[in-house]
């Protein structure tokens, strides 16, 4: 892949984050969750598999606007994230019995679920994705920089935002591309132009970082 | 098998392709201490989207909550009744849930036309003609993926990209990934060939055009290398060309 095609690339990751003065109800900022949301995430999610409506919609409230904020971010396209979250939360309510306790918590099967469904949504609408990278081409480029900035600002003020500090450069982008702009390890190589192997580690070294920051633990 | 633990971390983004997820969930099936890092990894990555709040449509909530009330619940066995119809793994009863649950998710993923593979290359005009033709290629991938004897194997191709394959020797067939490969350019297709001791015998072309697509491949019992050139659409009756990638099956 030619230097030309990475820079547009780049430039159609950028497309949207660049796309002027957002509207106040998409840029407000994200509450630290409180430490016993996940908690109480948990317990819903639990009363969700056993057909407790109104358990689900305290859920929904819940996580719905990072469904829908993540699937916005990886999407760019707010009328295919309002779909994508829709059958997000759907999936949720019809899959809650699967839910296993042991393997993690209740908001972040919620959030794999989604991230999952909007990777595959992005993925699935390259044609429509290409028309956008061109388009987005010929808008002039953006520094690189600048890309992975717009992708660590939304972590704003949040524990996550200093935990990705603590990364090195290539962990940062690494994990960034892959994750809010869907693109495999293998692309994510090509747009940095680092060799595979090497951005397979920095992938699994930059979570393990992030992970001993957090303070994530899973019962074994 | 570090390599394959590498992926640990692209896994837990979501950063793998469909079939090297599915052979890294076959990897996860074999090894304690990588299901445990995954689980925590993917806890981590998780948390990247508390910084994605985005206040959504107020119809959203009325449309969400509107559905799950037509919506069936799964009930929480279900792993295990998809489990029974799966060919017996040699590692015993409690990897094999796991295995299936994987290629299941790929497949489930197929089947709402939410996967690129099969409906990028297809460019079927009508709809339920591609849901129908998915189903049925989803199911075979899925015996495929989920064949105890599955393996692995893949390749560089000359001038960039990479096939990847999987193959089950018990089904004689194969899941075939071309994924950044040039395009072939107008009017050439890439082409599939089963080498062994005699002719290359065609397995199938790619749709024209394409650098990147995945096959379904049968007769693959007694293949010593799969090999592939860039031949005009439609396919020749023998290579033409020199080969641009050649994955030999390591048994």
């Amino acid at each position: 892949m030619g230097a030309q095609m990475i820079r547009e690339r780049l430039a159609f990751m950028s497309d949207g984050a660049n796309e002027g003065p957002r509207r106040a109800d998409h840029l407000s900022a994200a509450p630290a969750p409180p430490a016993d949301a996940t908690a109480e995430a948990n317990e819903l999610l639990r009363a969700v598999a056993r057909g407790d409506e109104a358990a689900f919609t305290r859920l929904y409230d819940l996580v719905a606007p990072r469904v829908y904020g993540l699937a916005r971010r990886v999407l760019r396209d707010p009328a295919q994230a309002e779909e994508v979250a829709q059958e997000v939360l759907v999936e949720v309510w019809r899959t809650a019995g699967r839910f296993d306790p042991a393997r993690g918590s209740a908001t972040a099967w919620v959030f794999t679920i989604a991230h999952r469904r909007a990777v595959d949504r992005v993925r699935s609408e390259q044609a429509g994705a290409e028309r956008a990278r061109r388009l987005a081409a010929t808008q002039g480029e953006t520094p690189y920089d600048e890309v992975v900035d717009q992708a660590t600002t939304r972590l704003e003020q949040q524990q996550v935002r200093r935990c990705v500090q603590t990364l090195t450069g290539l962990q940062r982008e690494a994990i960034t591309l892959a994750y809010y702009g869907g693109y495999t390890y293998r692309e994510v190589a090509e747009l940095l132009g680092t060799a595979l192997p090497t951005i397979k580690t920095r992938m699994r070294d930059g979570l393990i970082r992030l992970r001993d920051c957090l303070g994530v633990e899973v019962a074994a | 098998m570090s390599d394959v633990h590498a992926l640990a971390g692209a896994y837990a983004l979501h950063a793998l392709s469909d079939i090297e997820r599915a052979a890294f969930a076959r990897h996860l099936a074999e090894c304690e201490s990588c299901a445990h890092e995954v689980a925590e990894l993917r806890e981590t990555a998780a948390r990247l989207a508390d910084g994605t709040w985005s206040v959504p449509p107020p119809r959203l909530r009325d449309n969400v909550l509107a559905e799950i009330r037509q919506t069936r619940q799964l009930p929480p066995a279900a792993s295990e009744r998809v489990a029974r119809g799966a060919a017996p793994a040699a590692g015993g009863r409690r990897r094999r849930p796991l295995v299936v649950a994987a290629a299941a998710a790929v497949v489930l993923a197929a089947g709402a036309g939410t996967v690129s593979y099969v409906a990028q290359e297809q460019r079927v005009r009508d709809e339920r003609a591609t849901v129908a033709a998915l189903r049925a290629e989803s199911a075979r991938v899925e015996a495929v993926l989920a064949a105890s004897d599955a393996r692995l194997h893949s390749a560089p191709v000359t001038g960039g990209g990479q096939i990847t394959m999987v193959l089950s020797e018990s089904l004689d067939g194969g899941v075939v990934m071309l994924s950044g490969a040039r395009p072939p350019g107008a009017g050439r297709a890439y082409q599939l060939w089963a080498v062994s001791s005699g002719a290359p015998d065609s397995r199938g072309v790619l749709p024209s055009g394409e650098g990147g697509a995945t096959r379904l491949i049968d007769r693959i019992r007694g293949m010593d290398t799969l090999g592939v050139t860039i031949e005009p659409s439609g396919g020749s009756a023998a290579p033409t060309e020199p080969l641009v990638a050649s994955v030999p099956v390591e048994s």
